[in-house]
């Protein structure tokens, strides 16, 4: 690395990686240049678990990928431990990766590939021979050191991508939808394992996942992407109690989206129209009468009510479906505007359990409801 | 109807058989044969082995071509591969005009290009010898190895070199410790069919040969002026029984290897 770019970054010791007003062009439709990641600044902190999430195309491998330094990004800048790497090949970046489908070297056996990276780093046979021997074991695969990797299963092959990977004690590991090929018995072991060893080891580790609940489960903070762009970044509960905005409130969990309009603004207070009612609701966004803005509400804040239901939101309609899911029934309410409303009701604990066909109604506290701008 | 067909099809097959190997088998029968004859049977006998063995210039040509068929071979995959490697994981203007330019001579006329490569030597006054026998066979031989390896290396997954560069390698390290090792059956096989070509080669060959470098193919050709004996047939059957030798060794490496990566 040349010394002018090792640029030390004042205050950034704390930060593992930091992205600056990172973008990636990856075409251009009808003169018009579209981005697979846009105008991202992310800061992300030394022992992080820290997860990209979104859906197909939104641009999470893409930077992850340029993280790596396979792709460099169109503009911006991208530091590691608080030193400038753009531009930086991939070779020489303190930075591992664990791919996706693994991509263990075919012709070489289980030690050999775990192995690589020091080996080409000019370590000693006998130091290589060691550190080989305790990263297996570390993922349970010391038996498999002379096997190659076609003869082992998917799992095995995912135990070894890793260790191979952290055998190099990288400052940051990238995965890259590691646990997309496994089944889901294997899937929840992996994730709890991954856990464990990220906490263990203390090194920052970059996952990228489109599964929701994954990323709920393993990560300390979570960047939820689409388009490109990063919609929210925060920790699980953050992101799944106070969503902010439509997409993060539709793509995370169930979520009851409603259109509504701004009738009239308070400090503290909107009053919304949406299907067919006036709501009055606490909120400090800043609204004015006329602007669209959504309803979000889990269907687990929902239940029926008879009656009156005293400082409670109140929607009512036609019951249009009931379907039971063991512990929970999920109904499904058609407003008076057509909308419709889900809400997941325990069995069994006293609640009035209405008909398909009948009228019903639903409640909820106001604080259950998230007022979304748009 | 149904009949016919049934019959039809293992008919097809002994007539096929029969076709692609009667001549080998006639030619391999007549080496043992006694007499001077290539069509009269006289008895058996292994004169005409001894006799091919001694021939000075049969042996010569025989020199000769090795030579220029392991040279020419080694030449035309080094070149070919390298092309293919290129082709396959370089995003570079032209690609595809550069391919099929590289191809081109597997589709050219052999005796246009053996003219046009004879027309150059003239005109740039290098004289005909091995150099000049070599060049035409790398010529012929270049779109082969370009073929196989080009197919084996897009077969390959593009994230072993990500993950060889991702733990460190620069690229000598990932060519050599990862590319080259999973390319090498590939690239033993297109050297193996460069240096058959090169060795079956008659038309280039016989426009830029010279004096004292003249392969066995236009040797033996040579030969019929004199009139066909079973020395040909003789020397014939050693050429088989070498290809099926070295043709066995590969396969059975091959399969080798094969078995101990499952």
């Amino acid at each position: 690395m040349p010394p002018d770019t090792m640029i030390e970054t004042a205050g950034a010791s704390r930060a593992a990686i930091e992205l600056i007003d990172i973008r990636k062009a990856f075409g251009s439709a009808g003169g018009e240049t579209t981005y697979a990641v846009d105008r991202m600044s992310l800061a992300i902190r030394a022992g992080e678990f820290f997860t990209f999430l979104g859906p197909s195309g939104c641009g999470k491998t893409t930077t992850l990928r340029m993280i790596a330094g396979f792709e460099e990004p169109t503009s911006g800048r991208l530091l590691l431990d608080g030193k400038e790497v753009t531009g930086v090949p991939a070779h020489q970046r303190n930075v591992n990766t664990v791919f996706q489908s693994y991509a263990l070297f075919p012709h070489l056996n289980v030690g050999e590939n775990v192995g690589f990276g020091l080996s080409v780093k000019g370590v000693a046979k006998d130091e290589i021979r060691q550190r080989v021997k305790a990263a297996l074991e570390s993922v349970h695969m010391a038996h498999a050191i002379d096997r190659k990797p076609s003869a082992l299963s998917g799992g095995q092959q995912q135990r070894v991508a890793l260790a191979r990977a952290l055998i190099n004690r990288p400052s940051v590991l990238l995965l890259d939808e590691p646990f997309g090929a496994l089944d889901l018995k294997l899937r929840r072991e992996m994730q709890m394992e991954v856990k464990e060893m990220q906490r263990k080891l203390g090194i920052t580790f970059i996952f990228v996942t489109h599964d929701q609940e994954e990323a709920l489960t393993m990560s300390d903070r979570i960047a939820v992407m689409n388009n490109g762009v990063v919609q929210q970044v925060g920790g699980p509960a953050d992101i799944y109690e106070r969503p902010a905005n439509r997409f993060t409130a539709g793509f995370i969990g169930d979520m009851n989206l409603i259109d509504a309009r701004v009738v009239a603004h308070d400090s503290d207070r909107l009053t919304v129209d949406a299907a067919g009612g006036r709501f009055d609701l606490p909120s400090t966004l800043p609204l004015q009468p006329g602007d669209p803005c959504t309803l979000a509400i889990r269907p687990e804040a929902l239940h029926f009510v008879e009656g009156e239901a005293g400082g409670r939101v109140r929607f009512s309609g036609a019951v249009s479906e009931a379907v039971y899911i063991g512990t929970d029934t999920v109904y499904s309410l058609t407003l008076a505007d057509g909308a419709r409303l889900n809400a997941r009701v325990r069995n069994g604990d006293g609640q009035p359990m209405p008909r398909t066909g009948a009228p019903g109604t639903l409640a909820c506290a106001p604080s259950a409801i998230r007022l979304l701008t748009q | 109807m149904r009949k016919v067909l049934a019959l039809y099809v293992p008919a097809a097959t002994v007539v096929g058989y029969i076709f692609l190997f009667a001549p080998l088998i006639v030619l391999v029968v007549y080496a043992f044969n006694a007499g001077r004859s290539t069509v009269v049977w006289e008895g058996f006998s292994l004169a005409w082995f001894t006799e091919a063995l001694r021939d000075r210039s049969l042996r010569a040509g025989l020199q000769v071509s090795v030579i220029v068929a392991i040279a020419s071979a080694a030449l035309a995959t080094v070149i070919g591969a390298s092309a293919a490697l290129a082709v396959v994981k370089r995003p570079f203007a032209g690609k595809s005009l550069f391919s099929t330019l590289v191809i081109a001579p597997l589709v050219l006329p052999e005796i246009v290009l053996a003219v046009g490569l004879l027309v150059a030597t003239v005109w740039t006054g290098i004289p005909l010898g091995y150099g000049t026998l070599i060049a035409g066979h790398v010529l012929v031989s270049i779109p082969f190895s370009f073929l196989i390896v080009r197919a084996a290396a897009s077969g390959l997954d593009p994230r072993l070199d990500e993950a060889a560069a991702d733990l460190g390698a620069n690229g000598s390290q990932a060519f050599l410790r990862v590319t080259l090792p999973l390319l090498a059956p590939a690239i033993l096989s297109a050297f193996l069919l460069c240096a058959v070509i090169s060795f079956d080669n008659f038309v280039i060959s016989t426009f830029v040969s010279g004096v004292g470098s003249t392969p066995l193919p236009i040797q033996i050709y040579a030969m019929l002026k004199t009139g066909l004996t079973p020395k040909i047939n003789a020397l014939g059957a050693m050429l088989i029984a070498v290809n099926v030798i070295v043709i066995l060794v590969v396969m059975g490496r091959y399969l080798k290897t094969i078995r101990k990566q499952s």
